[in-house]
């Protein structure tokens, strides 16, 4: 990735400007470097590669996971849940490590979820760019590494779509007409909601009563209709033809085009586009849960991901940008980079959430929005 | 008295304290910006205010037309099953037969649920076999329909009727539809007043064991009926698991337990007066017969 998009994604996500630590070549030589090291770690000490790790669906390459040693997945669909099941346990959930999202953990930090994080245990923590490190939900990196980030666009299928959809108010249209009844939407309530608020420049972290007043009007009586799913992972659904359109992650949207091409299927049939004018800029992190008892192979085992060659294995699965000096140069022969690897324009588009006061009424317009889709 | 204590004691302790803790919660109120801590400092009714909107009522309707239909395929698709499990097939096959129904459920409800979307998606087993037949030129849409809800709400509850209806049938004694035979009662007429009135017992099991969990239940209707799949159990979820709002799930969880045991109550009205109907009818029959 060039200098000047990690810039962008640095002040997208933290919300201020950083000083490149290094240039693009720079940066490259440290990656090649890396690399030379050889691919994991095999310095095992005095403790069982054993984790139980509470994260996403479909977030890790399994083959990956198997040669770093033993990982027992528990999945969940949202932040909140994550939480919820992590206050409940009181710090005996089991779980050795969890992947929240980045504007969650300032919370989870207060409800003493999480255990801080000793970099110097994580020496591939250098491999991480620079706008990936410090950010404002975590600064210095005390309780967070950076996991990866992702993006919000759509995937439609050209056979029966014709119109070409560049922005979210093309989204909407296409959704009424052509797509109507076929639609699947991300079943998160910011993402629901971000469909209007990004369609019509409005900050989707926004707190006013008029614009969310608006915001529901327009899902419950112009939206909800037409939408056919209510689906955070719609990319399965294209080897199935079950939606013309989708609202969708950038790698789950990629997993599916990969997944259509291995069905043998042509998989040029469905158009990808990162959202616009504006859309959604997230970033998941790896963090150890509170009690973890196997914190000693939770470091091992984040600092295994973040060896240059481990997670480029992992990108290639996931279809995420891990945030490593040199990931994408390195990712030359990747299928659909350009699902995962953004320009400097298209970065500038995306907005970080922030968890504030319409949390409620978000929830609120959410299940409205689904009571008139069930009808 | 004593030796029922070890089931009073489970009753409460699996039972009663987790309801208490979802009313007492549903008093309380959600303290901000927090990791769904409620607040208890002023109990009062205003989370079943905020609960008790428009919202609420389409989505239990939703709810209710979705349990309804559900619980009544599951009736009418389970009566001939157990029927037949009960007195026509021999001692043998019986064992056999009722351990196929059973088989497939020591699989996880949710790959089992997940499994009809591969049969049914347009591009899956269905409709592939119909266009490789000819008989269709593109694939069937099925999937997230109120027709593929209900499937998956028959397969995934079926046992639940069929069961208790066995027992029921399987206890009559066969010597009183021998009777009524007897007594010149045709294959019909012995189902409808000897068998079925003494399979009631069975039905009603079958019915409540169908429709509470059902009417609960919020993942096999969103795994097949996409947004037509939406079930009041989803708002308490979303409370739970999106809002951070617990003190406003527990009120909408107890407004939920609150609508079906008043649709349960309506049901086992019409129930009785149903019986005493036919109870009349019939004795006016016999005169006659």
């Amino acid at each position: 990735m060039s200098r000047n998009t990690a810039e962008r994604i640095s002040e997208r996500l933290s919300r201020r400007d950083f000083l490149a630590a290094a240039g693009g070549s720079a940066a490259l030589a440290a990656f090649l470097a890396a690399c030379g090291r050889g691919g994991s770690s095999n310095s095992a000490g005095d403790f069982t590669r054993k984790l139980n790790l509470y994260t996403w669906a479909e977030y890790d390459d399994p083959d990956l996971i198997a040669s770093w040693g033993d990982l027992n997945i528990t999945i969940f669909n949202s932040n909140e849940e994550a939480i919820q099941k992590l206050v409940s346990a009181g710090g005996v959930s089991g779980f050795d490590i969890v992947v929240p999202t980045g504007p969650y953990i300032p919370q989870m930090v207060a409800e003493g979820l999480l255990e801080e994080i000793d970099l110097a245990r994580i020496p591939n923590f250098g491999n991480l760019d620079a706008p990936y490190i410090d950010q404002v939900f975590d600064p210095g990196n005390k309780y967070s590494v950076c996991k990866n980030w992702g993006t919000t666009g759509w995937v439609y299928d050209t056979e029966v779509v014709t119109t070409d959809i560049q922005t979210w108010a093309d989204f909407i249209k296409v959704a009424q007409t052509e797509a109507s009844g076929q639609v699947s939407v991300i079943d998160t309530p910011p993402n629901l909601c971000g469909i209007y608020f990004w369609a019509n420049g409005i900050d989707w972290n926004t707190e006013s009563a008029a614009d969310l007043d608006a915001c529901e009007k327009f899902l419950v009586d112009d939206l909800a209709q037409h939408i056919k799913a209510f689906d955070s992972y719609p990319g399965i659904n294209l080897t199935q033809g079950n939606y013309v359109l989708s609202q969708v992650w950038n790698g789950d949207a990629r997993q599916g085009l990969i997944s259509v091409e291995d069905a043998g299927d042509d998989p040029t049939r469905y158009k990808w586009a990162v959202g616009a004018p504006q859309t959604e800029l997230w970033m998941d992190n790896w963090c150890i849960a509170k009690g973890a008892s196997n914190l000693d192979a939770a470091y091992d085992f984040i600092n295994f991901i973040l060896d240059p060659v481990n997670s480029l294995t992992d990108v290639q699965f996931h279809g995420f940008n891990t945030g490593l000096k040199g990931i994408e140069e390195s990712a030359v022969d990747m299928p659909y980079k350009e699902m995962v690897f953004f320009t400097g324009e298209v970065v500038d588009r995306m907005r970080s959430q922030t968890l504030n006061s319409s949390q409620d009424r978000l929830v609120d317009i959410y299940n409205k929005t689904r009571a008139k889709a069930g009808a | 008295m004593l030796h029922s204590l070890p089931s009073w004691f489970w009753y409460a302790v699996f039972f009663v304290v987790p309801v208490a803790f979802v009313v007492v919660a549903s008093f309380g109120s959600k303290v901000p910006g927090s990791a769904g801590r409620v607040d208890f400092s002023k109990p009062s009714l205003g989370r079943y205010r905020e609960a008790l909107d428009q919202t609420l009522l389409t989505v239990l309707l939703q709810t209710m037309r979705t349990s309804i239909i559900g619980t009544a395929l599951c009736l009418l698709i389970s009566l001939p099953v157990a029927y037949y499990l009960a007195t026509k097939v021999s001692e043998s096959r019986r064992g056999i037969l009722l351990a196929v129904l059973i088989i497939p459920f020591f699989t996880n409800f949710l790959i089992r649920t997940m499994a009809w979307r591969i049969v049914l998606a347009p591009h899956g087993l269905i409709s592939n076999l119909l266009i490789d037949w000819g008989l269709r030129d593109s694939g069937l849409m099925l999937l997230d329909t109120r027709f593929a809800l209900q499937i998956g709400i028959v397969y995934n509850y079926l046992p639940l009727m069929i069961f208790p209806l066995f027992v029921a049938l399987d206890r009559l004694d066969p010597a009183l539809r021998e009777a009524s035979k007897d007594l010149g009662a045709n294959r019909w007429r012995t189902f409808v007043q000897v068998t079925f009135p003494l399979a009631m017992p069975g039905i009603v099991a079958g019915l409540v064991l169908v429709f509470v969990p059902l009417s609960g239940d919020y993942i096999t209707a969103a795994i097949l009926g996409g947004a037509k799949g939406n079930m009041a159990g989803a708002l308490v979820a979303a409370q739970f698991l999106q809002a951070q709002n617990p003190a406003l799930g527990a009120a909408v969880a107890v407004l939920l337990i609150g609508a079906i045991l008043a649709v349960l109550g309506a049901f086992a009205l019409i129930g009785k007066l149903a019986i005493a109907a036919l109870r009349r009818n019939r004795s006016v029959s016999m005169v006659h017969v």
